[in-house]
């Protein structure tokens, strides 16, 4: 059955960008093909809305009325130190860098000297020029049906290609830097296909982060399909801080071999609507999954973070912890499944999400999930919408601390709880300052 | 000088009236105790001077050092000197003890127009006041007193007085909830602090703390007014015959 449904304006432009830019869209043949077959399906299936379950308080319809130019190949001058500046406390971590600006490779913004035990290629580099059989799996990282990815399919114009050596054990975090630069705004798709090897170790970060002066608007797509190999040890961390008025869409789509330990993290400011979709298999008997986030909003702003966790094995572990700061008119949501497929005995889940609510304004929706189909398993989840409590605003003030300071105080210790999760010192101590920047920047909002 | 001059206080969304026309001074340098009965408005005595919404004064005043500190925030108060110790602390999840004590001090200092107490001079002399309470600097990593005993709660409350250096020291039933040893070491830690600069006013049910903090003056707090000041024999004489003459029932 269709339904016959009239495509709203994004949609349309959306579809005809893809016509007119097709050409310049890097990838063979094999490439483009899949490209086509993918805004095929996005052309009949449209943007995501509310009648959708998994799109109930994310009406994705609905937010993304109109669509920015298609970005394909920008050309904005971009130096180092305007990288440095956008990504503020970031900038401290030492870590092997690659850029993109707009979605594009910036081999002059990046530096890779000294990396051993990885080998990272650009995507659209890879596209072109990758046999068949290769290039077919770069097309097909995530789910195919989800309309978000088949629009990341259709225009990814560039990402990281990342393959961490077996048993590779990484002394720097591994940055994969997203700028978004220029006076005009971008829809921009970009691509991230990581390998772990086995029993490696390593630490990578995506920021996506705006020059200042940049416009304010700008619609991100970003996919990040991650394999870790038996045994290896992955920090996945991405930082998605904006101005407010940004649109960032996100897909992490994880697969868990034997005995993989995976700690993922998740920061989020500044976007006027991000929807975060992190979807997490494990392959293999033993996997660890520690998956967690922060998310601070305000004015209008929307932060969507939506998860599904499949034990589709035996004996995994599986531990998440988000939490969220709402001022404002600000709305979070937390959609998390936990699947336990029939087999998957042993299974130990725990689930939590929690919301401070600075606003009577602000609204939270959390749908915790639980679709257990075995019986030897230990699941849980739990979720919290709480305000600040008077009492122990008074406390402090007693203490001689004045409210504002008292309120930061207290705001930081419970968004401290998320970030304590990050266990790179520099990371965690960057995401604190950008914390605690966010409360000091609604000080000035008053 | 604490001088509280005809205190009326009401519950501020019920019409509940708790304190009916309070007098009392502290002068500087003295320790006056205030005894009377459960529910007699003690504690509420204690937030009000220390500015805790949910009161609200319908007549009098409180002065510190002459000056009113009714239409003053909590932190001002702080600022200008004065201090509560709880009688029931509350639980800070997620701040370290540490934090918080560090906060308190710097930004009290800033109010003064003192520079910030840098790392090392503070860690110095949490750990020496720390010491003399039997509080280690390891239970102040933690959150503030989340998890604590009765006993620790009270300690570090004192602790927070003697980093904080107030000059008006509010103590509610700082002595409930402690061991003979605990309350000995609690004592020894506020008569350290004792100096003709302080006032003090000790809040307590029961007459054994002013065994170790001895009070200058007793005040009997009843029926929302107090109804009777005396030397510390009048502690005595209240231990014996508690407060059913103040209360017009009997104990
Ligand atoms: N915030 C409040 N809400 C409701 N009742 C209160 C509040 N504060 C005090 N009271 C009531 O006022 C009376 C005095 O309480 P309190 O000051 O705690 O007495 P004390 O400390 O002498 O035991 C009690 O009856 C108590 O229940
Ligand atoms: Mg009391």
């Amino acid at each position: 059955m269709t339904i016959a449904v009239m495509k709203t304006k994004a949609e349309q432009a959306l579809t005809e960008a893809f016509e007119v830019n097709a050409a310049k869209l890097p990838g063979s043949t094999a490439v483009s093909e899949a490209r086509r077959d993918a805004i095929g399906k996005f052309s009949a299936s449209g943007l995501p809305h509310r009648r959708i379950e998994e799109w109930k308080y994310t009406d994705l319809r609905n937010a993304m009325k109109d669509t920015l130019a298609v970005s394909v190949d920008d050309a904005v001058k971009v130096t180092i130190a305007d990288v440095i500046v956008a990504l503020g406390a970031l900038a401290h971590v030492d870590a092997h860098r690659i850029t993109f600006v707009n979605g594009r490779y910036r081999a002059d913004l990046s530096d890779l000297a000294g990396a051993e035990g990885i080998e990272v290629t650009p995507l659209a580099a890879a596209l072109r020029t990758a046999p068949p059989k290769v290039a077919a799996g770069l097309t097909a990282v995530g789910a195919a049906e989800d309309a978000v990815i088949t629009l990341n399919t259709a225009f990814m114009t560039d990402g990281a290609i990342v393959r961490i050596a077996p048993e590779a054990s990484l002394a720097k975090p591994v940055l994969m830097v997203f700028l978004r630069a220029g006076a005009e705004g971008r829809f921009t798709a970009v691509r991230n296909v990581i390998s772990a090897g086995e029993a490696s170790t390593s630490t990578l970060i995506e920021a996506h982060v705006a020059l200042p002066g940049a416009s304010l608007e700008g619609q991100m797509n970003a996919l990040t399909g991650l394999t870790a190999a038996k045994g290896a040890h992955v920090t996945h961390i991405k930082i998605a801080a904006d101005f407010g008025k940004a649109v960032h869409l996100s897909n992490w789509d994880v697969t868990l071999e034997a005995h993989a330990v995976y700690r993922g993290f998740q920061y989020t400011s500044g976007q006027s609507l991000a929807r975060n979709q992190i979807a997490v298999r494990y392959d293999g008997e033993g996997g660890k999954l520690d998956l967690s986030g922060a998310f601070l909003v305000r004015g209008t702003e929307h932060v969507d973070t939506t998860l599904v966790v499949d034990h589709a094995v035996p004996r995994c572990e599986s531990r998440e912890l988000f939490k969220g700061v709402l001022d404002n008119n600000g709305r979070g949501i937390f959609q998390g499944k936990i699947i336990v497929r029939p087999h998957a005995q042993k299974t130990d889940g725990k689930q939590m999400a929690q919301a401070l609510m600075l606003s009577p304004d602000a609204e939270f929706d959390s749908k915790p999930e639980l679709e257990i189909y075995a019986d030897d398993v230990i699941c849980g989840h739990g979720s919290t919408s709480a305000e600040l409590e008077e009492d122990m605003l008074f406390y402090c003030k007693s203490r001689g601390i004045p409210d504002n300071e008292a309120r930061a105080l207290l705001i930081e210790s419970f968004i401290g709880e998320a970030l304590d999760k990050v266990e790179h010192e520099g990371v965690r101590e960057a995401l604190s300052t950008m914390a605690r920047d966010w409360l000091s920047a609604a000080e000035k909002h008053k | 000088m604490l001088e509280i001059k005809n205190l009326h206080v009401k519950l501020a969304d019920e019409d509940r009236v708790i304190l009916k026309g309070v007098d009392l001074v502290v002068p500087k340098g003295e320790v006056h105790a205030i005894m009377g009965p459960n529910g007699s408005g003690k504690s509420t005595l204690s937030y009000v001077i220390a500015g805790r919404d949910g009161y609200e004064v319908t007549e009098g005043d409180i002065l510190w050092n002459g000056e009113s500190v009714l239409g003053m925030e909590p932190d001002e108060r702080a600022a200008k000197g004065v201090f509560l110790a709880f009688q029931y602390p509350m639980e800070i999840p997620g701040v370290a003890g540490l934090t918080f004590l560090r906060t308190a001090l710097n930004a009290l200092r800033k109010k003064r127009g003192e520079d910030e107490m840098n790392t090392a001079a503070f860690m110095k002399l949490v750990k020496e006041k720390g010491a003399k309470l039997n509080i280690d600097v390891e239970m102040l990593k933690r959150p503030v007193n989340v998890g604590f005993s009765g006993g620790e709660k009270k300690r570090s409350e004192i602790l927070q007085m003697a980093m904080l250096e107030p000059t008006l020291c509010v103590l509610d039933e700082t002595d409930s909830g402690l061991d003979i040893d605990a309350l000995r070491v609690v004592s020894e830690g506020v008569n350290a602090l004792r100096s003709k600069d302080r006032a003090f006013l000790v809040i307590t049910h029961y007459q054994r703390l002013l065994n170790h903090i001895v009070p200058d003056k007793v005040h009997v707090l009843a029926n929302g007014r107090i109804q009777k000041t005396g030397g510390k024999e009048l502690a005595l004489e209240l231990e014996k015959l508690g407060y059913a003459g103040f209360t017009g029932k009997a104990a």
